[in-house]
């Protein structure tokens, strides 16, 4: 196991509601701790494959990996697509995917991306939405065109799942 | 004489073979229901775990919002009275509130009180004391203190990874508090009927359980 006594998430974790999470990439130091959060699904936002002791764990555990960051001549540093955004979302607002863990290198900028537009499908002020963006970030960090990316998500994109299966905290009234 | 309708901009998704026509309001996309309002969480607020979540001093903007999450207990770590709005506004909703006086730490003079911060963590350690708001004013200093502590002796979170969530809210400052999380070793006494899933069995789960 771990050379570590204690419990250590992955960079940048945080529980976003109930039955969904988010992180930077888990390595070996992070096994323990991810495996007592019983995910059955990983959402992968980075343009590369998550690393082999990611990959070897999600199989060894049975989880479902959805690679969605990937992106035609894409680099590791462009805002994600909206196309990826509204894929991602569709997977994080699915509770048969529970607990779900949504992620990519460093999970400040993909990450904050997708859970920023999260939020506003919620109806999150904008204010709140970057502010929360900006924690993972740090404030001299964050970046321009993600921040437009949150700001300009059409959520009519958004393919929503029936009213009696949404988890309970997506409130649209 | 021409007549300038100015449409509310939508981001455009069509491919521009043409020219622009989406100052015709009849082109924008189908959409849903206007939202009638926002939902305005409070400053720095963040679910930490199930049945627990942190954040600034709530303000009446905010109370549509935290009634959606139907609110047992609000723990407020901080030396202002609370105000009446506030008052009126939990007793309306049946939420207990518990105010435990701590000032803002400015060591050498003023220091967290463990005897605070152990109750607070006697209260999270109770699910029937949930859904439970634990906020101070800003959602920084203080009530990343007893997040802290909750990540350390009730969750068996590593040092390292504690101290970066409470940066994650305080920035740079509060050294201080950063020593108090790490020496804070109280013994709690609570039902384990009752306690919380996020409470992790280990070598340092609290200890003095049950009668």
């Amino acid at each position: 196991m771990s050379q570590f006594n204690k419990l250590v998430p992955p960079p940048n974790f945080c529980q976003v509601e109930e039955g969904l999470f988010r992180s930077g990439q888990p390595t070996s130091i992070n096994l323990s701790f991810l495996s007592e959060l019983k995910l059955k699904t990983i959402v992968w936002l980075a343009v590369e494959e998550p690393d082999e002791t990611l990959l070897g764990w999600l199989d060894d555990n049975n989880l479902t990996l959805y690679h969605l960051g990937l992106q035609e001549g894409g680099a590791p540093w462009d805002a994600i697509t909206v196309e990826s955004i509204t894929d991602a979302l569709e997977h994080i607002i699915n509770p048969s995917n529970f607990p779900i863990l949504v992620s990519c290198s460093m999970g400040r900028h993909r990450t904050g991306t997708v859970i920023g537009c999260l939020r506003r499908l919620q109806g999150w002020n904008l204010s709140s939405t970057l502010e929360e963006y900006r924690r993972f970030t740090g404030n001299r960090r964050n970046r321009l065109e993600n921040e437009l990316r949150i700001e300009y998500f059409d959520t009519a994109l958004v393919k929503l799942p029936q009213r009696e299966v949404r988890p309970s905290w997506l409130w649209l009234d | 004489m021409a007549t300038t309708v100015i449409a509310p901009r939508q981001p455009c998704t069509c491919n521009h073979t043409h020219h622009h026509h989406h100052n015709n309001t009849q082109d924008a996309p189908p959409r849903r229901s206007p939202q009638k309002q926002f939902i305005v969480p409070p400053l720095s607020f963040q679910l930490v775990a199930t049945g627990v979540y942190r954040s600034g001093y709530p303000l009446e903007i905010n109370f549509p919002m935290l009634e959606r999450l139907c609110l047992k207990t609000i723990i407020y770590l901080g030396d202002q009275d609370y105000l009446p709005e506030n008052l009126a506004w939990c007793s309306s909703h049946n939420i207990k509130l518990y105010h435990y006086r701590q000032p803002a730490v400015r060591e050498p003079f003023v220091s967290n009180d463990p005897t605070y911060i152990s109750e607070a963590l006697t209260i999270l350690l109770d699910r029937r004391n949930h859904p439970v708001l634990v906020h101070s004013n800003k959602g920084k200093h203080r009530a990343g203190v007893l997040v802290g502590c909750m990540r350390r002796v009730l969750q068996g979170w590593s040092l390292a990874a504690t101290h970066a969530e409470y940066g994650r809210y305080a920035g740079e400052k509060g050294e201080a508090d950063l020593e108090f999380i790490e020496l804070f070793n109280p013994e709690l006494t609570y039902e384990e009927e009752w306690a919380p899933r996020w409470l992790r069995e280990g070598p340092k789960k609290a200890t003095g359980a049950i009668n």
